[in-house]
Formats: C-alpha cells, sequence, structure tokens
C-alpha cells in the first residue's frame, strides 16, 4: 500500500518524541542553533525560498508573511502560534502538538529569530487539554534546560469559540477580550498583539520551519509541487474505512489519499461527495476526486485545500441534512460582531429547515442562493462565507436533490439518511443569559 | 496556600503590563473554584483582574466552554459535528440520553452530571469523540456507553 | 494625521484631503454621503460592524468599508451611487439589518428622527423576504431608571458599548453571548450608573436605547429643539432643549467641539424636570404677622421689597449664587449699589482673574502631554465633561499626575484644579507662572469653581458701578439670590443678624422658616442672558420656554425704576451696558450660538467673598485625611427628579486601595469615621 512521507511527523512512531532527549537524539533543535547563526534578513531569505505556504487555510507563504513585519517598529515582535484548530474535519495539529510538540517549539524559536521577536505565544484551543498539557511540558523541559535563550514561550488556552481561529479575533481573546475580528488595515505584520508587529502562523506551518533549516530551502522546495513544496498533514474522516491523519507530499492524487490510504468508502456504499479541506470548502463530486491535493490545483476546480481535512461523504446522506448541520455550526459560532454573518447565517438555517421539513418552496431556493450572495465579500472576517460556500456548492451540484425535498414536500430519504435527527448544539437549551429565546 | 487573588496576580504578571491577557485563565480559574461562573464568581474575577463585572460577564458569555448557569459535576460532550455525526454520533449522544435519563443540554437531577452536544471537538478521524471531564473518548459506540459510565468513579 | 495632501477620487469626483482622512469624511467633502451606522469618530477606531457603509475600491476585489479606509493618494472610490455592487452590498446589508427589526416604527419614539428609518427610505427595500420568526426579547427593559432598552430594535453597532468602554471608560454597559443572540446588557440586574450614561441615548442610531423621560413625550413635527447652554456646572456645555407646547420634554447635546464634544452629564440631561417640581413658586410669599408666609400679588410684593429696601439704605447685604446671569446680577448690583448705596455682596467662592492669563479651549487637554490634576475634589463631581477631555489625554499617551514635580521633559503641559483652597485659581496662576506656562503652545490652566457663572457674577457686580464704601455694621436688609445660597446653612445664620431678608428662589421650602419675602425666580433653561465658563468663555444662554412667573429682569427693573435707577428689563439691553465696560463692547447677538474662546482684558473682579472653609490640615502619619465635597449629583435641582435619585450617592468613603487593604476595610463594608 501507498507510502506516507513523513517529515513532520518523522521519528514520532518510533520515538516518544515528547521527551526532550529523544527529540535531541534525532538532531531535534540543531536548526535554532543554526539559524541563529544567520542574521534575520537571510533566515527570512531562506523561508522566502522555501516558499512554504500557510497550512492555517489561507495558503499565505510563510516567509513573505515575516518580510512583511514591521521589524524597525520601536515595540516588541510577538510570534503567535494558531493551534485553535476547530474546523470540523480538522485534527493534524493536535496529532502534532501531542507527538512532536518539540519539533513545534524549536520552530518557533527559528520563526522568532527571523522575526527578532523574544515573546511568543501559543494559543491552543481550550478543548485540547491533553496536548496543552503535552505542550506545556515540553516547554517547561526545553526551557529548563535553557534551549530558549532570552525566548519566552507561553501557552494561552482558549476558551471554546471556534472563530479564535481567526487572526485577528484570535489577538483579541489573547488580549482577554470576546473574540470578535478587527477591521483590516492595519494587518498584524504593523499592528497585531497589542498594537505591535505580530507574525501569525498555523501550528502545522511553524512545525515544518524546523525542517526547512535542516533540509535547506533549496532541497525543501522540490519536494512536493512547485507551487506548494513540502508534506501536509492531511486529516481525512467520515464515511472512509481508515480515518485518521496521513502525511503525505503536497500534490498527492486525492483518489490515492481515499482508496489507498484510507481504504476508500465501506460497506459497499457509493461515495457521494468530499469536503475537501474542513467543512467550510466547497464539496466536490466523485466525478472531481481526480485532482492533486495542492492550493493551486484545488483553487482550480474552484474549492480551498483549506486546512488539509477531507470530510468523505457517501450516499446515504441527505445533503440538505447536510447543510444544514453544517449551517448551524458557523451559525452557532459567528461572532456577532458584523451584520451579514449574524443575521445571515441564523437566516440560512430558518431556509434549510423548511426545505428540509418540506414546507419550503421554489422560491426558498433562489432565496437561500440570495441570502449567500449577500453573504459573501461583505462580511468582516470569513467565518459567514465559511457559511455559504459549502451550502452553495451542494445547491449547485446535487440541486435536484433540493428540488425533490420540495417536490414531495418533505426528505426523500424518509428518515434513512445517516444524519437523520442529528441534534447540534444550537438545538439544545443554549445558554443565553437575557433573554431565554432558543436560536431558531 | 495561595489565595485566588494571589494566582490571579501570578497569571497577569505572564502578560504584558496592563493588559488583560489574564482574563480567560483567570475566568477558568474562577469556574475551576466555584464550579460554574456564578455572580460571586465574575466578582471575585473582576475584583482580582482591576475590571467590571460586566466586562468579565461579557468575555465569559462568547466562549462555550464557560459556564454562567450551574453545570453538573462531571461534564459528558458529544460531539455532533458532521464526521462525528456521519458515523452515528447522534445514537451514540442517544445512548447517554437513555443511560442517564436525560436529554442533551440538561443535569441529572442529583447534580452529578450534565451531558451536552458538542461542536467538533477535533478527533474527527475518530469518530465518535466523547470529552469526559475535557478528557477525549475515541471511537465511543452506542454499545460502549455503558461500560463508559460505569468505568467513570463516583 | 499628516498635513500632506492626496488625491482621491469618489464617484467621478477629484477632492485633496489630508492623507490618512476618514474615505467617510472624503466622500462628503467630495459632496457625496455614505451611509453609515457603527461609525462614530467620537468613539475611537472605526470597528466594521454593521457593513453599511461599502464601498468598491478600484484595485480590490472585495467591496470595502468605507468606514475603516482613510485616504490614500490616486485612490479611486465608488459609492453606491455609481457602483452596482456597492449598492448591491448595501441593499444586502440593510435587508439583513431589518429581518430582525420590528415594525413598530408608529409607537417608536425614534420615528422620524431615526438614521435607520430614514436610510430604509432611501435605500431600502419596498418589501421583506424574511417570512421566518424574528428573533424576539422582552421589551423594553430598563437598564436604568432614565434609560430603557428594546433589545429587539437594537442593530448591535456597539456605540453604546463602545462609549461605555473608550469614553467613559465606565465598562458597565456590555455586548453578551455571541451569534445571533448578542445582546447588550448591564451585569446582573445593576442599573447603567454614572455621570455621562445619557450620552448613549443620543449615540444609538435606533430606538433601542431611549430616555425614559421622554417615553411618549413629543413626535418630531411637534417640538422644536432650541439652542442654548446648560447652566447647572461651570462647564456650560452647549445643548438643545426639545421643546413641545411650552413644555421642556428633553435635553439634547449641542456639540462644541471645544467645550463638551457632544457629551453631556446626566445632571445637565435629565434633570430638566425640576421645571415642573410641585414645590415650584409661582407668585411671591410675603410673611404676615402670626399667619407666617401667605402668597401676594406682585404689585404688593414690589410694595414691600421697595419698603424694607428703603429702611435699609446703605445696609443691603446681597448674597449671590453663582448661578444668575450676568444680566440679573448687574441689574440687581445696579438697583442696590447705585440705588442704595450698599455695595457689599458675597459669592460662595473665591473668584480671581489671575488665570486669564493662562486660557486654553477645553479641547487644549486632550491634545496635551502631561495633565496635572490639582486639589482634593474629583474632577467629575466638579466639571464632569473635564474627567472626559482628561481620560482623552491619557488615552492619547498623556502623563495624568497629581504634582507638578513629575511633569519632567512635557511639552504641551496642562494645570486642572479641582477642589477648596485653589483661591479661585489664583493658587494654579502662581503654578503656571513659576513654571512659565504663559503664551507656551497648548499650556494652560483650569481652575473648577463650585459654580456655574461665579465669574460673570463677579465681573458684572463689580462692573456695575464705580463707587465703593465700607461696610456697614449691622445688616439692614439680607438679600439672597438663588437656591443654591437660599440652601446654605451660613446664609441662614447671617439671616439671623439681619432685620429683613428678602430670598429670591425657586422652591418655596428652601426659605420659608427665615424669609420675609421670597420671589419667585427662574432656571436657566427659561433666562434670556450670558454665563462665564470655566474656561473664562462668555455664553449665551436662551429662553427655550415661559418661566411660571415673571422674569426677574423685569420687577428689578420696576423697582429700580423706584429709586432712580435705569436698568433695562430684558436682557439684551443689561447686557449692552455690561459689555462697554466688560466684554469690550461686544453686542449680545455676538456673543454666539457657539461662542468662541475670547479674552476680555477690562474683566475685573472686586467682589469681597465669604471666607472659604478653612483648609484641611495635614493628616498625621497613620491617619487620612478626610475631604467631604458636594457630588454632582446634587443641590436643589436633581433633589427634585426622581429619575435620578438612584444616582445620589448614598454616604459612602473611597479609601485608596493600599489603605483599604492594610486596614482590613473591603467594598461595601460598614465603616465609622472620625474627624
Ligand atoms: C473563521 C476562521 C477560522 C479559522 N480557524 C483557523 C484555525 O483554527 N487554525 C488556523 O491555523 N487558522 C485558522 N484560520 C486562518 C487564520 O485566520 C490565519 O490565516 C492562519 O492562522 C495563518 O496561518 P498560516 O499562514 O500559517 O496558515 C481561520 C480563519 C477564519 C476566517
Ligand atoms: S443599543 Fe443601539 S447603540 Fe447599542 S448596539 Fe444596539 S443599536 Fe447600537
Ligand atoms: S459604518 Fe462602516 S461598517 Fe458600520
Amino acid at each position: 500500500m501507498a507510502e506516507q512521507h513523513k517529515v513532520l511527523l518523522a521519528g514520532a512512531d518510533e520515538r516518544d518524541l515528547t521527551q526532550l532527549a529523544e527529540y535531541q537524539a534525532i538532531g531535534g533543535y540543531k536548526g535554532v542553533a543554526k539559524a541563529r547563526a544567520m542574521t534575520p534578513d537571510a533566515l527570512i531569505d531562506e523561508l522566502q525560498k522555501a516558499t512554504l505556504r500557510g497550512r492555517g487555510g489561507a495558503g499565505f507563504p510563510m516567509g513573505r508573511k515575516a518580510s512583511l513585519i514591521d521589524r524597525k517598529s520601536p515595540k516588541p515582535k510577538y510570534l503567535v502560534v494558531n493551534a485553535d484548530e476547530s474546523e470540523p474535519g480538522a485534527f493534524k495539529d493536535r496529532e502534532v502538538m501531542a507527538r512532536v510538540p518539540h519539533r513545534l517549539l524549536e520552530g518557533c524559536l527559528i520563526a522568532a529569530h527571523a522575526i527578532e521577536s523574544t515573546d511568543v505565544f501559543i494559543y491552543i484551543r481550550g478543548e485540547y487539554l491533553t496536548e496543552y498539557e503535552i505542550l506545556q511540558a515540553a516547554v517547561d523541559e526545553a526551557s529548563a534546560v535553557g534551549i530558549f535563550g532570552d525566548v519566552t514561550i507561553t501557552v494561552h488556552r482558549g476558551a471554546g469559540a471556534y472563530i479564535c481561529g481567526e487572526e485577528t479575533a484570535l489577538l483579541e481573546s489573547l488580549e482577554g477580550k470576546r473574540g470578535q475580528p478587527r477591521p483590516r488595515p492595519p494587518f498584524p505584520p504593523i499592528q497585531g498583539l497589542y498594537a505591535a508587529p505580530t507574525q501569525i502562523n498555523n501550528v502545522c506551518t511553524i512545525a515544518t520551519v524546523p525542517v526547512i533549516l535542516e533540509m535547506g530551502a533549496e532541497e525543501f522546495a522540490k519536494t512536493g509541487v512547485p507551487s506548494s513544496p513540502g508534506t501536509a498533514i492531511f486529516s481525512i474522516s467520515g464515511n472512509v474505512a481508515r480515518p485518521g491523519n496521513y502525511e503525505l507530499d503536497l500534490g498527492t492524487p486525492m483518489r490515492e489519499l481515499i482508496y489507498e490510504h484510507a481504504g476508500g468508502i465501506p460497506d459497499g456504499r457509493e461515495l457521494k461527495a468530499v469536503i475537501p479541506g474542513g467543512s467550510s470548502v466547497p464539496a466536490l463530486t466523485p466525478a472531481q476526486i481526480d485532482v492533486p491535493l495542492d492550493y493551486d490545483s484545488l483553487g482550480a476546480i474552484g474549492t480551498f485545500f483549506g486546512a488539509a481535512s477531507l470530510i468523505v461523504v457517501d450516499d446515504r446522506c441527505c445533503m440538505v441534512q447536510l447543510a444544514l448541520r453544517s449551517t448551524k455550526f458557523y451559525m452557532h459560532e459567528s461572532c456577532g460582531k458584523c451584520t451579514p454573518c449574524r443575521v445571515g447565517t441564523r437566516w440560512m438555517v430558518q431556509i434549510l429547515e423548511s426545505i428540509e421539513n418540506g414546507t419550503a418552496t421554489q422560491a426558498d431556493l433562489e432565496l437561500l442562493d440570495s441570502v449567500g450572495d449577500n453573504i459573501l465579500g461583505k462580511v468582516l472576517c470569513a467565518l459567514g462565507e465559511f457559511a455559504v460556500y459549502p451550502v452553495a456548492s451542494y445547491l449547485d451540484k446535487w440541486r435536484d436533490e433540493f428540488v425533490a425535498h420540495v417536490e414531495q414536500g418533505g426528505c426523500p430519504f424518509g428518515g434513512s439518511s445517516s444524519l437523520e435527527g442529528i441534534l447540534a448544539p444550537s438545538d439544545q437549551h443554549a445558554h443565553t443569559p437575557v433573554g431565554e429565546e432558543a436560536l431558531v | 496556600m495561595t489565595s485566588f487573588y494571589e494566582e490571579v496576580q501570578e497569571l497577569r504578571a505572564r502578560y504584558p503590563e496592563g493588559s488583560r491577557s489574564a482574563a480567560l485563565p483567570a475566568l477558568r480559574l474562577a469556574q475551576e473554584k466555584h464550579g460554574w461562573l456564578s455572580r460571586e464568581a465574575i466578582e471575585e474575577t473582576a475584583d482580582a483582574l482591576e475590571v467590571t463585572p460586566a466586562f468579565c460577564y461579557s468575555v465569559a458569555t462568547f466562549y462555550d466552554m464557560l459556564h454562567l448557569e450551574p453545570v453538573g459535576r462531571r461534564t459528558i460532550d458529544v460531539c455532533t459535528n458532521l464526521p462525528c455525526a456521519l458515523c452515528g454520533a447522534q445514537q451514540v449522544l442517544e445512548a447517554f440520553e437513555s443511560e442517564l435519563g436525560i436529554r442533551a443540554g440538561e443535569t441529572t437531577p442529583d447534580g452529578a452530571t450534565t451531558l451536552r452536544a458538542v461542536e467538533c471537538l477535533g478527533g474527527c478521524g475518530y469518530a465518535t469523540v466523547v470529552a469526559i471531564d475535557d478528557r477525549y473518548r475515541h471511537h465511543v459506540r452506542p454499545e460502549t456507553v455503558p461500560e463508559i459510565l460505569g468505568g467513570l468513579d463516583g | 494625521m499628516s498635513t500632506e495632501l492626496v488625491r482621491v477620487t469618489i464617484d467621478e469626483r477629484d477632492v485633496h484631503v489630508p492623507k490618512g482622512t476618514g474615505i467617510v469624511e472624503t466622500a462628503l467633502a467630495a459632496g457625496v454621503e455614505i451611509p453609515v451606522f457603527c461609525y462614530e469618530p467620537r468613539l475611537g477606531a472605526p470597528v466594521g460592524a454593521c457593513r453599511m457603509c461599502l464601498v468598491e475600491v478600484e484595485g480590490m476585489p472585495k467591496l470595502q468599508t468605507g468606514c475603516t479606509l482613510t485616504a490614500q493618494d490616486g485612490m479611486v472610490v465608488k459609492t453606491a451611487r455609481t457602483s452596482e455592487k456597492a449598492a448591491a452590498g448595501q441593499n444586502g446589508t440593510l435587508e439583513f439589518i431589518l429581518v430582525n427589526h420590528p415594525l413598530d416604527c408608529p409607537v417608536c419614539d425614534k420615528g422620524g428622527e431615526c438614521p435607520l428609518q430614514d436610510l430604509t427610505f432611501r435605500y431600502g427595500p419596498g418589501n421583506t423576504r424574511m417570512s421566518f420568526e424574528k428573533l424576539t426579547f422582552e421589551k423594553p427593559i430598563p437598564i436604568s431608571p432614565t434609560i430603557s432598552l428594546d433589545r429587539e430594535r437594537c442593530i448591535l453597532c456597539y456605540r453604546c458599548t463602545r462609549f461605555s468602554e473608550s469614553v467613559s471608560e465606565d465598562g458597565q454597559l456590555v455586548a453578551a453571548n455571541r451569534g445571533a443572540l448578542s445582546v447588550i446588557t448591564t451585569f446582573e440586574d445593576l442599573p447603567y450608573t454614572g455621570a455621562f450614561t445619557g450620552n448613549v441615548t443620543e449615540l444609538c442610531p435606533v430606538g433601542a436605547l431611549l430616555p425614559t423621560q421622554y417615553r411618549f413625550e413629543g413626535r418630531p413635527w411637534e417640538i422644536v429643539d432650541v439652542p442654548t447652554v446648560c447652566g447647572l456646572c461651570p462647564v456650560g456645555c452647549n445643548i438643545h432643549a426639545t421643546v413641545r407646547e411650552g413644555k421642556v420634554k428633553r435635553i439634547l447635546s449641542r456639540n462644541h467641539p471645544e467645550i463638551d464634544e457632544g457629551w453631556i452629564c446626566d445632571k445637565g440631561r435629565f434633570a430638566y424636570t425640576h421645571l415642573r417640581a410641585e414645590d415650584r413658586l409661582t407668585e411671591p410669599l410675603q410673611r404676615v404677622r402670626r399667619h407666617g408666609l401667605e402668597p401676594v400679588s406682585w404689585e404688593q410684593a414690589l410694595e414691600e421689597a421697595e419698603r424694607l429696601l428703603r429702611a435699609a439704605r446703605g445696609r443691603v447685604v446681597t448674597v449671590l449664587s453663582g448661578s444668575e446671569t450676568v444680566e440679573q446680577a448687574y441689574a440687581l448690583g445696579k438697583l442696590l449699589r447705585v440705588g442704595l448705596d450698599s455695595h457689599q455682596a458675597t459669592l460662595p467662592e473665591e473668584i480671581s482673574g489671575a488665570l486669564d492669563a493662562y486660557r486654553l479651549p477645553l479641547s487644549a487637554i486632550r491634545d496635551a502631554d502631561a495633565v496635572v490634576v490639582l486639589g482634593d475634589v474629583p474632577v467629575v463631581e466638579r466639571a464632569p465633561i473635564v474627567d472626559l477631555w482628561i481620560r482623552a489625554a491619557r488615552r492619547n499617551g498623556a502623563r495624568i499626575l497629581d504634582s507638578v514635580d513629575d511633569i519632567g521633559e512635557a511639552e504641551r503641559v496642562v494645570l486642572v484644579w479641582s477642589g477648596p483652597g485653589g483661591r479661585g485659581g489664583a493658587s494654579v496662576a502662581k503654578l503656571a507662572e513659576k513654571l512659565g506656562l504663559a503664551d507656551r503652545e497648548g499650556c494652560g490652566a483650569f481652575y473648577l469653581p463650585e459654580t456655574p457663572n461665579g465669574r460673570g457674577v463677579a465681573d458684572a457686580w463689580a462692573a456695575c458701578c464705580d463707587e465703593e464704601s465700607e461696610a456697614a455694621d449691622s445688616i439692614g436688609l439680607l438679600v439672597v439670590s438663588g437656591d443654591e445660597a437660599a440652601a446654605d446653612e451660613n446664609v441662614r445664620a447671617l439671616a439671623e443678624q439681619a432685620e429683613a431678608t428678602i430670598v429670591l428662589s425657586m422652591y418655596g421650602g428652601l426659605a420659608s422658616g427665615w424669609a420675609d419675602l421670597i420671589l419667585p425666580g427662574t432656571s436657566y433653561l427659561e433666562r434670556d442672558g450670558s454665563f462665564v465658563n470655566l474656561e473664562g468663555r462668555l455664553q449665551r444662554l436662551r429662553r427655550t420656554v415661559e418661566p411660571p412667573c415673571p422674569d426677574e429682569l423685569e420687577w428689578i427693573s420696576q423697582l429700580a425704576a423706584r429709586f432712580g435707577v435705569d436698568v433695562a428689563p430684558y436682557a439684551a439691553g443689561v447686557f449692552a451696558e455690561v459689555s462697554e465696560r466688560v466684554y469690550g463692547g461686544l453686542a449680545f447677538g455676538e456673543v454666539g450660538e457657539r461662542a468662541p474662546l475670547r479674552g476680555y482684558p477690562e474683566a475685573q473682579e472686586r467682589v469681597s467673598s465669604r471666607p472659604l472653609p478653612e483648609p484641611q490640615q495635614k493628616a498625621r502619619r497613620g491617619e487620612i485625611r478626610l475631604v467631604a465635597y458636594k457630588p454632582l449629583f446634587s443641590g436643589a435641582a436633581v433633589e427634585r427628579v426622581t429619575e435620578l435619585q438612584f444616582q445620589r450617592p448614598q454616604p459612602e468613603l473611597e479609601l485608596s486601595a493600599d489603605d483599604a487593604r492594610r486596614r482590613r476595610i473591603a467594598t461595601g463594608d460598614l465603616v465609622t469615621v472620625g474627624s
């Protein structure tokens, strides 16, 4: 069967790399010395040569981001690691923190040197308690032996809010406030945490940095595909035989991941849809899965690389129920700051419910489309768009199923859908201290 | 032993002067101490952080893991987001409901256990994921629910 | 903002504005209005929340929020007027805003003066596509006795919470919950308290936050907003009095950028119902042997007043309140000094002209590098708006100090003296002199007096007569002008010594025990005339409603005539005379709607003032010095407004955190105080 290419996770199968000694035994933290021997400018050049693209979703080159940091500012510079991983379908950052925490810390030290920062914050989602403990232990162990030098790494726990994965909301939350996104400009490299220049990167992005120093940027750039070098840890979940994380070269065919690594669709079921980047991106039909897993190839067919997290859906699933459950999540997680997201996501849920329970008309399908259009491109951050992208794609590619709901006055699956009756947190008695109304 | 006030001052010392970054850690600490963020808990936290109770309340109500009403001594969170849902999370949730005799979102009459459906916990490859007092259980199936509950002390 | 001009094109029109100017302002400069809800520059950095201001910017794929953009050279902006895309975006936003907004405009106090109503009318969709359940909330709920909140109307622009967080900095009005369930709230059941809460009712762009006093009181087409100046503290905020059928129904701010920036305190906003207090005097009261005070006709009252005055020629002593208009003080002074050779008058506080060399507009505080706050009385209790300017200065990076020793290298230095012992500003003027602040860019000094128009009254009294004669040894007649004076025990003590007493007061109760003749007085909202505020700025008071009794000037001039003294019966006439002597001949009509800060070299003060309360003795080791002061929410007017009672401080003691901890005193504890 097809091989994984373990780079971020290298060594973790053979050794307990949560132990400092074990990590050092395989050459761990050598990259730091290498980096510190270079000037920040040289280091940033090296990182730019590697064209490591952000693994958090936007795919922005990490080195270029570092070059944008206003290093002349009299204020301190900050490096913030985005470990809020909350995108449905994503669980890769968690594995990195649980199994190779020191590789992440090494990446932090190198990146910090590049942007001339001595203050690193790792914002980890509150639910990841065990991972927090492992990471904190690694921080304590490494700093105790002086590996950090004058750098301090603070692990900061979130408290349950998906929006805090959005970088400016994360900064607000890290500043102790409600995690609501900030308008941009000003952008974090100029005015980020505590209004100081700030570099924000995903866990996997930073954990890849030591690899670049180990291989050298030129060699690294040769791996994966030219437009997206390196490997990525792909989280694959849903209706596959062997769900889990697989570290593969970027550019690996999606079909290979689904059918060889993940063992295909179990119980003789048919593949119905793949949501390739976490639940927030447009879904693909079975006819579209012969696509290389990299940013540009996925972009070319109208979806996103996103969080490198594939949710595989088999033929038992009602696409309206899928849309409804997905939208309830984004409605629940909307921060409430900007109008289109706060109001639009709830409106979408109401429309989808009427479609599912058979009270909708043809006009409601048009309405659903148009409410989505009024959200896309009008919102303060992308959360509102994350609610729309997938639903718009279901409505577009599985329209007949939506129409069937309208025409049959109910769900054509007649209770047999794999998502039948699924209860969303927003359906249960939500805590609403002022005004006791349920969401919908 | 150090007082809550002193513990919060230690938290504040980790962040830049004058920032409110200690708010979340402090609120979590208060919740651990009081079980939930009662009026008193919020006032005590505000006092230690030198902010208004309204500020703490405003922040606390934003985050799902901070409770503004009483919860059971034990919390059982069942992920019902897409990946788990596609693999039968609803059946798992219902198994807990019938075993505990409460609906999702409720607390057992003896105040021992609160059961909730929650959004994605980040264990999608190991569905269904259930967090018991924030410790993850993977691959939970309806038939394993009784033994899980049986295995819990107290 | 730099002074470098950049060229920006708005809807095909080129404008040149300073680099960094907001696009909303830039568009206005081009004569284009970009609709906004959440944008309000006085609340700090824009938040881009409501998405009403969407515009298309050349070179940017997505629509941008005009409120968060700043002018860059060569920028090409298309608003909804010329961009289909922007128009579509804006309509979408407006539809979203209306999705949960109730259709109760007909019974909404905001109706007719509501930005949401106007924008819906101009840009909005004809019909709604929302056929599902709207969010519902219990409505309206009081967030304090003075303010009600209707959460269904709220569009979550976060103006109110931003005011609470970053203008008044009280941190009490906040947003709770997340997403669609977000609501505006205070903590638990606590009312929104503080000196400035009412401003949120003006900031709210919809009918969500409304003043309870105004509920169902007026419709926009039935009211007039009369521009005048608040007379309840020495700041003199510019205000509008909303008048309907001869009654003041509401007080609104009337942004004077140098004085109040459009903020007013809750006393100035909500205390207006004192005009209609039950114990308001409408006719004169005369003491009749054995029967006590009895209502009499004005004719009889003036007869009696004349009799008492003649009997006390040369021995009339006057107690002023410092809340009289310049004209009233001048008219009264002329009657008593010229007509009755009685020159002796007292003011509740010392007034000094020494500060005139260090005058600045209040707004200069915001731009200072260092603000030194001296004196014992919290600034907010004496001159609330000054507190907001000082907070703004701190947010701008100024150092707020309590001693001149720490000024260091600071360029722009502003001194503020709040409380007794300031010798009417003389002390702080001396400090300013020592520091050489005179005519140094952005430097100056303020003294926060106790009375709203002490300076104007002093000027007028001094100007109305050139003679002087030393005080008589007995008080033939005591003339007590104004409620503040009438409420003062020391004045009562004086009345004991006097052979007779005349009191000018709005309320019967104050002097009923000891006055021989009480003449009904008017409120600042009922007067034409002028005030001088703590900046030394001469401002114009306008009569917003007719008083329930004759205006002071009318009967003073009648009375004066009986002593052969000529006093005009109307403000303009009296002012002309004062102005000749004090204000450089400035005409009444030129004082100005938004008065500039002018200097008046002729201004002089010869008013002998009552000895000040003896200076606080220094605390000995381990002891704490006890300082007592008049709180903002006190005085004859406030006491008569039921809605404001919750704001009146209970007897309370403030301690520094250290002192408290050292003495193991916690918030809410009962303590016994001795001095
Ligand atoms: C609603 C929303 C949620 C997001 N959640 C995450 C997340 O959980 N983890 C993450 O790394 N990036 C997340 N992002 C992307 C971040 O905003 C940011 O682009 C990223 O952390 C940058 O790191 P990178 O350049 O290394 O990818 C999210 C973005 C949005 C709009
Ligand atoms: S109450 Fe008014 S000001 Fe406050 S958020 Fe709602 S609409 Fe805006
Ligand atoms: S006015 Fe620009 S977003 Fe509200």
